[in-house]
């Protein structure tokens, strides 16, 4: 699944812009708190194409989830600032008002997030809260609405819907529950759907079941997906684009196959050290990043990785520390931030990825598991 | 559902039993162990410079001689079976349930609670309907306004009416819009059968007095549970379906945010229709809450024994309401 | 020593309310028909009554206030507690006889005039006073002919009897006085509930309308023991509900029961079969009268002053709060009356604990006393009343304003005749005692620290012992084996009589006779041999109202050389009336309005 276009380069070629669905300009997010400002997301770029499928990976307070709300404009303190462009449809979002951006949203675009048992309301039935987004946005009956919802639970795979539409979703297991808001998300035809973390809180065979349904009805309904997550083996499955995000900046991006194949950023070396692989000995599967990821607001200077970077003097000098690196492309629309040239990036990966692993030291605690809820920025 | 409310019942009558022991013995049982004889005791009920004859037979009638079990006892019987009773040329029956006989005014006890409870149930409902709406509205206007004027002022009030007690606020009330500019002169209770329009509008100052204190109470509740569920991830999935702002508020937020305020409401109410002893008090009403102080302070015991139960049933009532309607509401609930 | 007018506040209506569940176990109550003569304890502080420079009108303490022969309106009366009762066989206390008369009329009753006339009994149903016979002891009424009941039947004398009668049921009418069995021939008489066939045989109607009482022993008195309270007002048997009857008396007065809620209201109206060419003491005024029950003390004041309420039922007068008020406002002022209550507050010296054993250990107590501080802590000249030195209150026959222990000329403490007391009594140094005292009631907390604090001047240490009132006479002060035991000298108290003449004021505080196990009045323990020879010789038929008055006036002087009584205050009262009442006066006899006689203007 190779994509010919760079998702990372802004274009204003027409024919591009047609097939374009969502474009997303030096997108910049920050919240004022009592400590300071916190920089969630800090000029992020990107663009996807209809019916195609974006992954958006980074730990925890990468600004994966923070870009995904700003999208749906579900960002509404008042001391949350955004910046940048969004365009949806060459639509503007962040300029549109809040009521144009609520008529869009639940039609045009739509969400899914990650713990679907606190994500559906406890005292009304799955039924009601479908047939309640599928009538926001269409005028029509409470028995059309509810032929609806019956149909809708029907596709994502709930057996019995007709009789399972009526039940609350403490009746749901956990799988059935996100189908249901699968089905609440995909009722009104949505083009953009944004899963954020869809499967973390599924049980392991639930999962795969999930994102198969995901990408099943993209192809039914011809819907372009974002999907958010920090597990590398979902989105590897599913997605076209990869957008790997650090620190609120995006440091890596380009098609799946070069992003998993060539990975040109020591970040996204250690995220996929971290993902499981068949071809590597199972106690070396894990190769943690070391340390945390770093406050929102103090970005540490140069390059906001390098406080964790193992490849430092490499690069030489002080250089990681005192200059920004910029996207770079590495290979056709394959663009990372890095100042290791292409060719220490080649042989670096090279090495790691050969079955006997020899990275840099590393301190206690994995990617995965450093995933640090109180990192995680929310509005 | 039904064996529900079969079984609470049960163990509603077991509660009472329990309740009325308990105040039998803190009106019996202690005095005895501290020294009273029946004498003294009985020498309460009878006027100044009482002859020993004279409190003879008030021990007798009073049955205050009897040991404490058949004391007890005829208490029992005349709740459940209702009793015979003589205070005058001719004997009547008391039937159940039978709360005695008042031993200061040798008058039933119950028809004078009978009498009573309109005038607080009339209070404690007003002022309900008033403290819910008003509570609820400035706590959910408070949550989502969080930080704003608005905010801290009707918080500061909220913390005032909290703290400020009933016979403060009530008689500033009075001397305010009864005496100084007189919108609600000569206060007192009318019969709402005899008159609603004068039962209403001398309503007004005890309603007001009594739901400013819960009305606090109930806004910075809300408040606290509005801003609790606002933050909620089913709260944000509303948001996501584009829902407008007031459905998001109301018919996600507000409805989870009230379930514990109903709860607590229940038990207010319940305990409130027990008797509103300093409203009643500061206001004059003749209700369940005076009846009771006037009870206590003539230490007549078939009067304390009448409101006690009483006040127990309408807490074990309103609980076991407040659970079928949590039922209700909160489908995850269940009632086996 | 029942609160004969009594008065809630509100911090004790509400707050001790809860508390009061609790110490219910100790019989805590507020108040208590066996409760001694009860202050105001509405008022929190003493200090605020004496602070005024103005003066009170006083119109209706020197004369009649507002006199009219208008006739008319609705007069509205108020109490911040629950009466007695209405039935007049079962009240004793001063408000609720007042109240009684406005629909029952006994066979005497006090004489509805000012000044001192006004404690003179006069013929209610009866045609005259009691005819005694020379030994002393029967007592004839005859009945007045036609008198009729609110349903026209006729008031004959049995129905009189049949009265009395029922008011030997103590189980059922509790609260009335106990004179009939005590001064009557069969005490074992049960009443006629109980014993429905038995006959009182001490009482005699040899016709229809004439009524004789047989006693056991001469009483001068008897005739106010038939009309001070409501025990001879006529019940017809047929009508008697035992005590349901006060849910309607059969009115023989000016008005009749239209309703009556207990606990809330009682509402009169007219009787028709009243007329006033019989009843010369109360008057058929207004068209209605209401009587509301259980107001809020304070709110009662305000209403007052308002105009929405015509008369404060309890006649203690008005809350600290309203007090102040009042004495602010000229135009308020102008309304009230500042008039003796009928009652004296005073403190017991108790002559059998020692040291106190010793007269002159009591007699440096009396003199050490500072009267002018125990006055403010009553509420001072106004509130609280006049500086006390006597037993009898003023205008009583037999007064004399005689001062043993310089409490007028020195009201801030004779320091110098106390000490030299002490070193008479052997306690030079002075001793240690202790001091019983009502804790739920103001005045006399604050009393107690005032005397502590005077005593302790003259080296006497007193102890403080609070007791709740409810049970103050029944278990604690009243109780001499208690007092005692505890080694408590002191004890606060206060008395209003039963009827205003030496007896109704004195027996039960000094004589030797009276002394009883519980309920006891005579804390002081007097027993001395020429104060109970005196009791017993002003029973002799023979003596006229002037010689027992002279005999009165000896008892008092006696019993203040024994010391077993330091009199504090003779208590006033500072009540407030609407301009549109009339006909308004302080009835010495009640120590408040004659309620018989009020009018409205308007």
């Amino acid at each position: 699944m190779t994509d010919p276009t760079n998702p990372l380069v802004m274009t204003d070629s027409v024919s591009l812009a047609s097939r374009l669905l969502l474009q997303v300009s030096d997108l910049r997010v920050q919240f004022a708190t009592d400590d300071g400002v916190v920089k969630a997301v800090d000029g992020v770029s990107f663009s996807l194409e209809r019916g195609r499928t974006l992954g958006i990976v980074g730990e925890s307070g990468s600004g994966k989830s923070v870009t995904s709300m700003a999208i749906m404009g579900l960002h509404s303190g008042k001391n949350t600032t955004i910046t940048g462009q969004i365009r949806l449809d060459g639509e503007d979002l962040v300029s549109a008002s809040r009521e144009r951006v609520r008529a869009l949203r639940g039609a045009k675009m739509a969400m899914i997030f990650q713990d679907p048992l606190t994500s559906l309301h406890p005292y009304y039935s799955v039924g009601h809260q479908i047939m309640e987004a599928y009538r926001v946005h269409n005028k029509v009956t409470k028995q059309v609405a509810r032929k609806r919802a019956v149909d809708m639970l029907g596709r994502v795979g709930i057996p019995n819907p007709a009789v399972r539409v009526d039940d609350y979703p403490h009746q749901f297991s956990g799988g059935m529950r996100q189908r249901a808001m699968i089905a609440m998300a995909l009722s009104c035809d949505p083009g953009l759907l944004i899963a954020d973390e869809p499967t973390t809180a599924l049980d392991v065979t639930v999962q795969a079941q999930i994102l198969d349904l995901i990408v099943d009805l993209q192809d039914e309904f011809g819907s372009a997906v974002i999907i958010i997550t920090h597990d590398l083996g979902v989105v590897a499955e599913i997605s076209d684009q990869i957008l790997v995000m650090y620190a609120g900046r995006a440091v890596e991006g380009g098609p799946a196959t070069g992003v998993f194949g060539q990975p040109g950023h020591p970040y996204a070396w250690g995220l996929l050290g971290s993902m499981p692989r068949l071809d590597i000995d199972r106690v070396d599967r894990l190769k943690p990043i070391p340390g945390t990821p770093p406050s929102l607001i103090n970005v540490p200077s140069g390059c906001p990785f390098h406080p964790r970077c193992g490849y430092r003097d490499e690069v030489g000098g002080d250089r990681c520390a005192t200059e920004v690196p910029l996207l770079r492309e590495i290979a056709p629309a394959h663009v990372a931030a890095c100042h290791l040239t292409s060719d220490q990036q080649r042989s670096t990966w090279a090495r790691l990825s050969e079955p006997v692993s020899d990275l840099p030291e590393t301190k206690a605690g994995s990617l995965l598991a450093s995933s640090d809820p109180a990192n995680e920025v929310q509005s | 559902m039904i064996t529900f409310i079969i079984r609470r019942l049960i163990t509603a009558v077991f509660l009472l039993l329990v309740v009325s022991v308990i105040t039998f013995a803190i009106f019996f049982l202690i005095p005895r162990l501290a020294g009273q004889n029946a004498n003294e005791l009985a020498a309460q009920y009878v006027g100044r410079n009482p002859t020993p004859a004279a409190i003879q037979q008030m021990v007798e009638r009073l049955g205050l001689d009897q040991p404490l079990p058949v004391q007890y006892w005829h208490f029992l019987k005349g709740l459940v079976a209702g009793e015979n009773y003589s205070a005058g040329p001719s004997v009547t029956y008391c039937p159940p349930p039978c709360f005695g006989y008042s031993f200061r005014s040798q008058l039933a006890v119950w028809p004078q609670m009978v009498s009573a409870l309109p005038v607080t149930v009339s209070l404690a409902l007003g002022a309900a309907i008033l403290w819910l709406l008003g509570g609820v509205s400035i706590g959910v206007l408070s949550a989502l306004r969080r930080g704003s004027i608005f905010d801290r002022f009707s918080m500061g009030v909220a913390l005032a009416g909290v703290s400020l007690p009933i016979f403060f606020t009530g008689l500033i009330s009075l001397e305010l819009f009864s005496y100084k500019w007189p919108l609600f002169p000569n206060v007192q209770y009318v019969n709402i059968a005899v008159n609603p329009l004068l039962w209403a509008r001398n309503l007004v100052l005890p309603w007001v007095t009594l739901a400013f204190l819960y009305a606090a109470l109930y806004a910075r509740l809300t408040r606290a549970g509005m801003l609790e569920t606002m933050n909620e991830d089913y709260i944000r999935t509303a948001r996501a379906k584009g829902l407008r702002e007031r459905s998001v508020v109301v018919k996600h937020g507000l409805r989870a945010a009230l379930t514990p305020i109903l709860t607590i409401f229940g038990m207010d109410l319940g305990l409130l229709l027990g008797g509103a002893i300093l409203t009643e008090s500061t206001f004059s009403l003749p209700g369940l809450g005076q009846f009771t102080v006037l009870a206590i302070q003539n230490q007549d015991f078939p009067e304390i024994m009448g409101v006690v139960m009483l006040a127990a049933f309408f807490i074990v009532i309103a609980n076991m309401l407040v659970d079928i309607l949590y039922a209700a509401i909160d489908p995850r609930v269940r009632i086996s | 020593m029942t609160s004969m007018r009594r008065r809630k506040s509100l911090a004790i209506s509400a707050g001790a309310a809860v508390a009061a569940v609790l110490l219910a176990a100790c019989g805590g109550g507020a108040t208590s028909s066996t409760g001694a003569t009860s202050p105001t304890g509405g008022s929190t502080g003493g200090s605020t009554g004496g602070t005024t420079g103005n003066a009170v009108a006083n119109a209706g303490v020197t004369g009649i206030a507002n006199p009219s022969d208008h006739k008319g309106g609705t007069l509205t009366f108020a109490s911040s507690s629950t009466p007695d009762s209405l039935d007049g066989g079962n009240e004793y206390y001063a408000w609720t006889l007042n109240f009684n008369r406005l629909y029952e009329t006994p066979l005497l009753t006090y004489k509805s005039t000012t000044g001192g006339a006004g404690t003179q009994m006069v013929p209610g149903i009866a045609t005259a006073l009691g005819q005694v016979s020379p030994d002393g002891l029967t007592w004839t009424y005859h009945i007045k002919k036609g008198l009729k009941y609110e349903d026209g039947s006729a008031v004959t004398a049995g129905d009189v009897k049949y009265a009395v009668e029922r008011t030997y049921d103590r189980g059922v009418l509790a609260n009335g006085p106990s004179y009939f069995p005590q001064l009557l021939a069969d005490p074992t008489y049960k009443g006629p509930y109980k014993d429905p066939n038995g006959d009182l045989t001490s009482i005699t109607v040899p016709d229809p309308y004439t009524i004789q009482f047989h006693l056991v022993a001469p009483f001068p008195d008897f005739d106010y023991v038939v009309g001070a309270f409501g025990q001879t007002a006529p019940v017809p048997k047929a009508k008697d509900t035992g005590a349901k009857y006060e849910l309607h008396p059969m009115s023989t007065g000016p008005y009749m029961f239209q309703s009556y809620q207990v606990n809330k209201q009682a509402v009169l109206v007219k009787n028709p079969n009243w007329t006033q060419n019989e009843d010369t003491e109360a008057r058929q005024n207004v068209d209605k009268v209401i009587l509301t029950l259980n107001v809020n003390a304070d709110d009662i004041d305000n209403r007052l002053i308002s105009g929405d309420l015509d008369v404060d039922s309890a006649g203690s007068g008005v809350q600290a709060a309203a007090r102040a008020k009042v004495l602010g406002n000229p135009s308020l002022l102008r309304n009230s009356d500042n008039g003796f209550g009928n009652r004296e507050w005073f403190i017991y010296l108790d002559s059998k604990v020692a040291p106190l054993t010793n007269v002159a250990c009591r007699q440096a107590i009396e003199y050490a006393a500072n009267k002018t501080d125990l006055q403010t802590a009553y509420g001072g000249p106004v509130a609280g009343g006049d500086i006390a030195s006597t037993l009898l209150l003023p205008g009583m026959g037999g007064y004399s304003a005689f001062d043993l222990y310089n409490a007028k000329s020195q009201p801030t403490g004779d320091t110098t005749d106390a000490k030299k007391a002490l070193t008479t009594c052997g306690q030079p140094n002075g001793f240690t005692t202790g001091l019983a005292y009502r804790s739920d009631r103001p005045k006399e907390v604050a009393g107690a620290q005032a005397l502590q604090q005077a005593l302790k001047a003259v080296g006497i240490n007193v102890q403080l012992h609070g007791y709740p009132a409810g049970n103050y006479y029944g278990n604690f002060a009243g109780a001499p084996t208690f007092m005692h035991k505890n080694n408590i000298g002191i004890a606060f108290g206060g008395w209003a009589p039963d009827w205003p003449d030496g007896y109704g004021m004195m027996w039960a505080l000094t004589s030797g006779n009276s002394i009883v196990p519980t309920g006891n009045a005579n804390i002081g323990e007097l027993n001395d041999p020429a104060v109970n020879k005196l009791f017993k010789d002003v029973a002799n038929p023979k003596l006229t109202l002037d010689q027992r008055s002279a005999i009165y006036g000896q008892i008092d002087k006696l019993s203040m050389q024994q010391a077993v009584i330091l009199p504090e205050v003779y208590a006033k009262v500072l009540i407030y009336r609407p301009p549109t009442l009339t006909n308004v006066y302080i009835d010495p006899a009640w120590g408040m309005y004659n309620y018989a006689v009020l009018g409205k203007s308007s």
